[in-house]
Order: C-alpha cells, then sequence, then structure tokens
C-alpha cells in the first residue's frame, strides 16, 4: 500500500512577520515544515516501519522554497517527494483540486493532512480534498490502527471523541496526541538529498483573494506587580477587581 | 567570495536550532539551578548525530568537517553552554586521537559508541600543577607486564564521573619532558580509577567537572594509544580543532546574550521610550554586534583553512581569542543593557555571563593564544 | 438567500445558531434555516420558526449521529432546493469539516473562521485572523456559493422574528462515499469542568509548574476557586500530566476568556496564537525574559510555588 502525506512550508513560529502594503512578508529563511504536518508524515513512516505499507510520498504545493519541507519529509523516513510549484498565494479549497490529483498519480489509498496549517489558520485543506477525492475523510484524529483494509480510528468532536471506522481509501487529519514525531536526525538529513523529488508547474486560480493584511497588536497593560509572594498576591487581586474589574 | 554558507550545511543547522530550542532551552535555567549530567539530553543529542560530528560516517559519525562542526556547535551553545561544553570536549579529543592514531581495533571498539552517544568521552590532560605548561604533567605510567600502572590527578576534567570512556596523557618517561607523554584510554571502571567531587564553578554547573585520581590504575597494552612518546604531540596536533569548537561555543553564547539584549532594549521603557533609542544602549549593542560577527567571520574561516587541509594555527587562535573575549565582553554588556534586572536570577543574562567567563581560561588561556599568534608572526616575517 | 445552518444539541439550538442570524440579517436578504436529524431535531426546527422565515428540517435519524460526508450530502441538496448563494455554518469541530466539503461539492469558495462577513456589491467579503492569530486579514471570496464558517461569539444571539417561520421537512438521497463510515461510541469530554471554549476565565499552567502533582494543587486548585475552566500548555500534555483536550494553543484549542491567567508558562508563539485575545492577561513565571510577559496585563517575576498560594489566599480575603 502506498501512502500519501501532505506537507506545508509554513513561516516558523519565530518568525518576524511584517506587513507591507497590504501583504504580509515572511523572510524566505524563516519557513519550516508545519509543525501538525509532522504528525501526519510520523504516522505513515510508523505504518510504513510496521510493514503494512510499501511507500510513503510526500506532496506539497507552494514556491521553490518549499522543497525544504520536503526534504525534512524525506529525512523524517518519507521515500519520494513530489512538489507542485506555483508562486501563488492559494486558499486551501483551491489546492484541494491538484492535490487530490497528485494523490491518485501515486497511487496511494491513505493521505495524511495535517490537522490546521499555520499560515492560513485554516482546517480546510482535509476535508476539501477528501471531496476532491470522494474519499470518508477522519478528522482531528487522536488514534489510528489499520486492520484489514480498514481504517479504525478515534477522531476529536465537538463535546469529546468518537470511534470513526471505514474502508480504505481515506484521509486522515492530525492533530496533536495522534503520535510523538521524531526529530530528523543529521544523518537522515544528509541521506534524504539523495531521495528523488519531482517538480511539477502548477497554475489553478484561487478561490479567496486576500485583499489586505495588517498586524495589529494589541494593547496590554503590561503592568509589572513586584514585591514579596503575599503583597504581590494582595495587589493583584485588588487590580482584577477594580482596574480590570474581571472578579 | 561567497560568504553564505553551503545551503546543505543551512538545512542541518536549522534542524539542530530546531532540536536545541526544544530540547536543550528548556533546561538550561534548571539545570543552572540544580545541577546534574544532563544525560536525557545528551542521548537525543547522540541520536540526532551531534555526538560524532567530525567521527567518518563508518564509525557513525557525520564525517562532515570543521565548518559545519563550528556551525552546529554554536547553535548548542546558543541554547546552553554547558551542553556545548561536554559535546565538544566528547566530539574532540577522545574521537580524533582514537580516529588519527587508533589501530584497527582500537577504532572499532570505542568510535562507533562515542559517535552515537552511547559513551560519552573525557580527555585528561591537565594537572593540579600543570595547566598551561601542559608538558609538565606528572601523572607516572610504569610498565607491567602486559600493560602499566598508571599513577597521579587530573584537575578540571570536564564530564569527570560521568564520562564512559577517558583518555588520559601520562609519563611513560619522566626523563623525556613532552616526548615522555603517552596516551591510554581507560573505561569508567577501571579500578584505581576514582572522581573527586563535582567542582563548584562560577557557571556551566551542569557541565559536571571534576578531579581524576589514578592510584595504580592497570592499563593494558592494548588501551595504550600510538606508540609511546607519542602522546604530546598527538594532543596538540588536535588541538586546533578543539579551539575552534571552543570559539564556536563561545558565539553561540554570546549570541543569546546579545538577543535577550536586543529584545529586552526593544521593550524597556525610560522616560517614555524604549531604550534603544538611547545612545548608550544603541552603541553598547552595535559594539556587541559587531565583535560577534567579527570573531564569527574569524572562526568560520579558520573553520574552512583546516577543512582543506591548510596551516591553521593562527587563525583558530585568533578566533578562539576574538570569539571567548568578544563573548565575556558581550555577556557583560548585556547585563548592563538589561539593568537590575541583568543581576538578578530571574533573567537569563547573569547565567550568560558566568557561562561565558571560563572561554578565556581554558583550551589555551586567552595569554597561551597571544603566545602561540605572536610566534605565528615571527614565524611568518622570519621568512 | 442565505443558508443558515444549525447546531443542535438533543433539539436545543447551540449557542453558535442564533448568533449565525444576526450574521445573516447583517448580510441582508433573505434567509432560510436548516436543521439536521430526527425527530429529535424537531424543537430545534421549531425554535428557529421564530426568527426566520423558513426553516428545513432534514428529518432523517441516521443524521443525529452521522459522518461529515453524510452530512454535507444532507445540506448539499437543501442549499440546491433554496439556491442559496451563501452558507453560513458555526466554525467548530464539525463545521470545520463540512463547510470545505460542502463549497467543493458546490464548486464554490470557503471563508473560514471569519470575524465579520459583509457584501459589497455581488462580492462577499470577510475579516478573519492568520499567522496564528497574529495577522489580520480581509477576504474576498472568488467563487459561488460562499460558504462561511463564522466564529463563535463574533455576532451576537438575534433577537426573535414578529412572525413566525415555516418547517418543511425534506428526505435526502445518500451516495456510497457517505455509507463507508461506521461511526461508534461518542464519548463526552470528561471532567464535569467548564468547557474551555465556554468559559468567563481560564487557569493555564505551563512546565514551570514543576509536576503534575503542582499543577493539580496549584493550576486546578486556583482554578476551582475561580470556577475557571482548566488549561494546559503543549510541553505539559507532551509530559503526560494532564489531557490533551485541555490544550490551548496552535494544535489545541483556542479560547478568549474574560480572564486568562498563566501559571509557569513560558508564552510559545504557538500557546499565544491560543490565547492572545483574551480580555485581561495575568502571567506568573520566574523567568523574567518569558516572552509570555509580552502579552501580559499584570505579569508577576516570581515562584509559582509561592505566589499562587498567595493569590488563592489573597482571592479569598477580598471582600
Amino acid at each position: 500500500m502506498i501512502i500519501a502525506t501532505y506537507v506545508k512550508h509554513v513561516p516558523d513560529a519565530e518568525a518576524r512577520l511584517d506587513a507591507a502594503g497590504g501583504r504580509i512578508e515572511v523572510d524566505d529563511h524563516a519557513y519550516a515544515l508545519d509543525g501538525m504536518d509532522e504528525y501526519g508524515v510520523e504516522a505513515a513512516v510508523r505504518l510504513k516501519e510496521a510493514g503494512l505499507a510499501d511507500e510513503v510520498v510526500a506532496l506539497a504545493i507552494g514556491p521553490a522554497r518549499a522543497e525544504a519541507a520536503l526534504r525534512t519529509a524525506l529525512a523524517l523516513g518519507a521515500d519520494r517527494a513530489v512538489l507542485l510549484e506555483t508562486d501563488d498565494e492559494l486558499d486551501p479549497l483551491a489546492q484541494a483540486a491538484p492535490l487530490a490529483e497528485a494523490t491518485r498519480a501515486c497511487g496511494a489509498e491513505l493521505l495524511f493532512v495535517g490537522g490546521k496549517q499555520a499560515d492560513w489558520d485554516s482546517a480546510a485543506l482535509g476535508p476539501a480534498v477528501a471531496e476532491a477525492l470522494g474519499w470518508p475523510l477522519c478528522d482531528w484524529t487522536t488514534e489510528l490502527r489499520l486492520e484489514a483494509g480498514e481504517v479504525a480510528a478515534v477522531h476529536d468532536v465537538d463535546d469529546g471523541s468518537e470511534d470513526w471506522r471505514a474502508p480504505l481509501p481515506v484521509v486522515v487529519t492530525t492533530q496533536q496526541g495522534l503520535n510523538e514525531p521524531r526529530y530528523p536526525t543529521l544523518p537522515n538529513i544528509m541521506k534524504a538529498k539523495r531521495k528523488p523529488l519531482d517538480r511539477r508547474p502548477l497554475a489553478v486560480p484561487a478561490r479567496v483573494v486576500t485583499l489586505d493584511a495588517a498586524l495589529p497588536s494589541r494593547a496590554r497593560r503590561g503592568v509589572r506587580l513586584e514585591g514579596d509572594a503575599a503583597t504581590v498576591a494582595s495587589e493583584l487581586a485588588r487590580r482584577l477587581r477594580d482596574e480590570a474589574k474581571v472578579l | 567570495m561567497d560568504f553564505a554558507l553551503p545551503d546543505d550545511l543551512v538545512a542541518l543547522q536549522h534542524a539542530v536550532r530546531d532540536f536545541a530550542r526544544r530540547e536543550i532551552a528548556p533546561v538550561a535555567a534548571g539545570l543552572d539551578r540544580e545541577p546534574r549530567f544532563p544525560r536525557a539530553t545528551l542521548r537525543k543529542m547522540g541520536e540526532m548525530g551531534l555526538l560524532g560530528i567530525l567521527t567518518p560516517e563508518a564509525y557513525g559519525g557525520l564525517g562532515l568537517g570543521y565548518l559545519a562542526y563550528a556551525v552546529l556547535l554554536e547553535e548548542i551553545a546558543a541554547a546552553d553552554a554547558a551542553h556545548a561544553t561536554i559535546a565538544s570536549v566528547t566530539n574532540g579529543m577522545p574521537q580524533s586521537l582514537i580516529l588519527a592514531h587508533g589501530s584497527s581495533a582500537q577504532r572499532d571498539r570505542w568510535l562507533p559508541r562515542l559517535a552515537a552517544g552511547e559513551a560519552i568521552g573525557a580527555f585528561c590532560l591537565t594537572e593540579p600543577h600543570a595547566g598551561s605548561d601542559a608538558a609538565a604533567l606528572r601523572t607516572r605510567a610504569r610498565r607491567v607486564e602486559g600493560g602499566y600502572r598508571l599513577d597521579g590527578s587530573k584537575a578540571w576534567i570536564t564530564s569527570g564521573g560521568e564520562a564512559d570512556v577517558y583518555l588520559v596523557l601520562a609519563k611513560t618517561d619522566p626523563e623525556a619532558g613532552a616526548r615522555g607523554i603517552s596516551a591510554f584510554v581507560l573505561e569508567r571502571e577501571t579500578p584505581g580509577l576514582s572522581f573527586g567531587a563535582p567542582e563548584r564553578k562560577l557557571g556551566q554547573h551542569a557541565a559536571i567537572t571534576t578531579s581524576v585520581r589514578l592510584d595504580d590504575a592497570f592499563v593494558p597494552d592494548d588501551q595504550r594509544l600510538g606508540e609511546e612518546g607519542q602522546g604530546f604531540a598527538m594532543a596538540m596536533s588536535a588541538l586546533d580543532g578543539g579551539r575552534v569548537g571552543i570559539a564556536a561555543q563561545a558565539l553561540g553564547i554570546a549570541r543569546a546574550a546579545f538577543a535577550a539584549a536586543a529584545r529586552h532594549a526593544d521593550e524597556r521603557e525610560a522616560f517614555g521610550r524604549p531604550i534603544r533609542e538611547f545612545q548608550g544602549i544603541g552603541f553598547k549593542l552595535a559594539d556587541m554586534a559587531t565583535r560577534i560577527e567579527a570573531a564569527r567571520l574569524l572562526t568560520q574561516r579558520a573553520a574552512w583553512l583546516l577543512d582543506r587541509g591548510r596551516r591553521a594555527t593562527k587563525e583558530v587562535s585568533m578566533a578562539k581569542l576574538a570569539a571567548s573575549e568578544a563573548a565575556v565582553f558581550v555577556c557583560d554588556a548585556a547585563v548592563q543593557v538589561f539593568g537590575g534586572y541583568g543581576y538578578s536570577a530571574d533573567y537569563p543574562v547573569e547565567r550568560y555571563l558566568r557561562d561565558a567567563r571560563v572561554t578565556t581560561l581554558y583550551e589555551g588561556t586567552s595569554e597561551i593564544q597571544r603566545v602561540v599568534i605572536s610566534r605565528q608572526i615571527h614565524r611568518e616575517n622570519a621568512r | 438567500m442565505i443558508l443558515v445552518v444549525i447546531d443542535h444539541v438533543a433539539g436545543v439550538p447551540r449557542r453558535g445558531a442564533l448568533e449565525l442570524v444576526s450574521a445573516a440579517r447583517a448580510l441582508g436578504g433573505e434567509i432560510a434555516a436548516v436543521v439536521l436529524g430526527g425527530a429529535a431535531a424537531g424543537p430545534a426546527a421549531e425554535t428557529l420558526a421564530g426568527f426566520v422565515p423558513r426553516v428545513v428540517h432534514v428529518d432523517d435519524p441516521s443524521l443525529d449521529h452521522a459522518s461529515h460526508e453524510r452530512r454535507t450530502t444532507a445540506l448539499a441538496s437543501v442549499v440546491a432546493d433554496v439556491g442559496a448563494q451563501i452558507v453560513l455554518l458555526t466554525a467548530g469541530r464539525g463545521g470545520q469539516a463540512v463547510g470545505p466539503r460542502l463549497a467543493m461539492r458546490l464548486g464554490g469558495a470557503l471563508l473560514e473562521d471569519v470575524a465579520a462577513v459583509r457584501r459589497e456589491q455581488a462580492s462577499v467579503i470577510a475579516e478573519r485572523l492568520a499567522f496564528l492569530s497574529r495577522a489580520h486579514l480581509t477576504v474576498r471570496a472568488e467563487a459561488a456559493p460562499v460558504i462561511v464558517s463564522v466564529k463563535p461569539g463574533a455576532y451576537p444571539a438575534a433577537e426573535p422574528a414578529e412572525t413566525a417561520g415555516l418547517v418543511t421537512p425534506r428526505p435526502v438521497a445518500y451516495g456510497p462515499v457517505d455509507e463507508a463510515v461506521r461511526l461508534g461510541e461518542r464519548r463526552a469530554a470528561a471532567r464535569g469542568r467548564v468547557a474551555l471554549e465556554e468559559a468567563d476565565v481560564v487557569v493555564c499552567g505551563g512546565r514551570g509548574l514543576g509536576d503534575a502533582d503542582a499543577f493539580e494543587r496549584l493550576a486546578v486548585g486556583l482554578a476551582d476557586d475561580l470556577n475557571a475552566g482548566v488549561a494546559s500548555t503543549r510541553a505539559v500534555v507532551d509530559a503526560g500530566w494532564r489531557p490533551y483536550d485541555e490544550q490551548v494553543g496552535q494544535t489545541g484549542k483556542n479560547v478568549a476568556p474574560r480572564l486568562y491567567l498563566a501559571l509557569g508558562v513560558s508564552g510559545a508563539v504557538q500557546h499565544l496564537s491560543g490565547m492572545n485575545r483574551s480580555g485581561t492577561v495575568v502571567a506568573i513565571n520566574r523567568d523574567g525574559d518569558a516572552p509570555i510577559f509580552k502579552v501580559a496585563d499584570y505579569g508577576v517575576v516570581g515562584d509559582v510555588h509561592e505566589v499562587v498560594p498567595a493569590l488563592r489566599a489573597a482571592l479569598a480575603g477580598l471582600d
């Protein structure tokens, strides 16, 4: 069985954002593999290590620098990678059809997508590509087993969790708790340079465009309370009641 | 001239930066307050490949050069100086000497364990009365049936009592000065090998440092490295690599201190504005940044020369001198930028200063570096 | 025509449902609501008839506990029926999956997790956050119909309409993907504690608390005093002290309570993105350089083991 795992190259959590003329600018060097996608890569690689899959293919949509995210996925254990290359900022729905096509093209029966993307703050890609593929979706997955051609999982719902089962092919979106992702070790990063990575040009229209972007900064009081614990505590309690009026 | 690091190295640097931020930085302050040898993080560093950077892949290392070594060690040090010290010692003398001078059996026996971080290495040269004047060491290795008996004491040994493998320099021929020194590899459990209590140092508390005692410790022939009398020359030839590592460590500490000071100067307000707007602070930050950049360029150039097999003794000493003195300057200036908070253990800069202070003292004091540089200058001028 | 998707629990509309009605009214135009579920959903449909002129009740008991695929098919048929150009859903765990599937099914666009939505001539424009809640974007849909998932709390709950609306039933035909998923037992998130996303006050404990016992004593103790929700950072969950459903941050929950107390929390960006919209933030941490202090209204640099018990005493002693 072939497993595909989608990875996104997003601004690092520590990256500086600049809003210049209504666009968010990030230094090209401040990007990294989206933390949410790590759970998917880890899940796919573990299934391969358990002998339940033959190959893990990492897929990405983005500009040339997104290759770095694919190299990280290869260092984490993926066997090969495909970059659908475009400089356009595509919303998740616009990405869904090309991603679905790439998934079908590599012959995968299971696709992992990160539960939420750290640039769009969006949870839409997983469901959208599942729809484009016509496959069922297990979202916000916290436990996953492969049993006789079926995915048996536990996933989050609005007030708790629920058991979920469906036969392959299936799309799974990930979240914290699904597994503990490994680090890409330096030897594996060096080996990953030699694994195959295909680049294919992509041109699709966006379904949502950004008209304006800003970085609002919320002014906080920034009050520092000093003194021994008892003094600080009584002043804090008083201020919360009288100044902030939250008690 | 392309000053940019190669892309491949940048990928490794980012991976180590991320790892250090997640695994090493969060434990640094706690280990400074309640010191213990950081076995758990060292194990993870071993899995990452960070404890065998220079050792060839055939022995389980990364087989990378000194430029990579310097870049990666700087990342570790920026997260925590103590982890960088332990890493640079185990990466350094033990592995480089066993690799360069060990027999095939000796290389197979120790290199894979050290490179993987399954064993931590220590280097025992310094003695209570022999620091800068290392050749004056007194630890004795007497020839006996099948090996040697070692007697003496070593001082200021990083990872003392915690390391698994100890590279010990001892005199096989007390009459022959430096040429009477031989190198031996001992496992921690060797009878007669014992360790003092951890030294109470100013900083880098988790880099447990102890004295090491040898009381009639038996070392078999197959644990002597190279020929008798070659020990000192072996160690001296490996000095440059170790010094590049310490230069990189000093840069990492300086970088962390500078980043904290720059952030603070942006946030802290006095007289209605962020303090970075005052020239007193702005000039300080400019000086700090300039010295770090200068030291980094020296360090990277020295590493680059070593990677090309070129003589780099002067350049390495310049790098170590510049980086360590820059680190002390930058950390002290960072405390000043923080004002009263710089003196408080609730903020990291006082720890950076305490950690940085030893960088001008070990791996050759600043005075020794100046001796080396002046001698090299003299040799160049004498031609 | 705007179609509003009503989430309900056993016939009682969720808090977000009436907020969607407000949003629909602000957009202007004809409004219809859709309720999915068997007879148990009937009361929800009746309630909504007091707010909108037309309510479609897809009366199918399998929809009481159904997969996203099944719900999508049901909604798609209603969208086609009423000729909706805009569909509003609440952005929750359910809406997050159904919204995109529905938009793809209909060949439209998705405006996700919006704080506000409006029409400008023929366009639908919305305001939303991105980059781990650090950036504020204004976005426009470039395809139709437009599916909009609305952030809970972004709009006020609507007032009832003057005239009662009509409830019409509607059957659905399902496809193979809708039959593929077998859902098992649904387990409610434990604890009997205030649900995090709806709590007025949240106490969050971080790794700086030291261990699970200290978390219980200090964070849970303080939360009990304040009748607050209990939250954790990723570090705490990774360490195994607390379950991940308490986690606030990028890979966990987003909360915006009136008061957020961060105990021993360092303030990594991933965590801040989940709580930075809180009304008042209090941070207690022994590291004065910790990033959490940048977003704190009140900061205490000190030992949580001393400050938190003192705070509990001080709160108890307040008049």
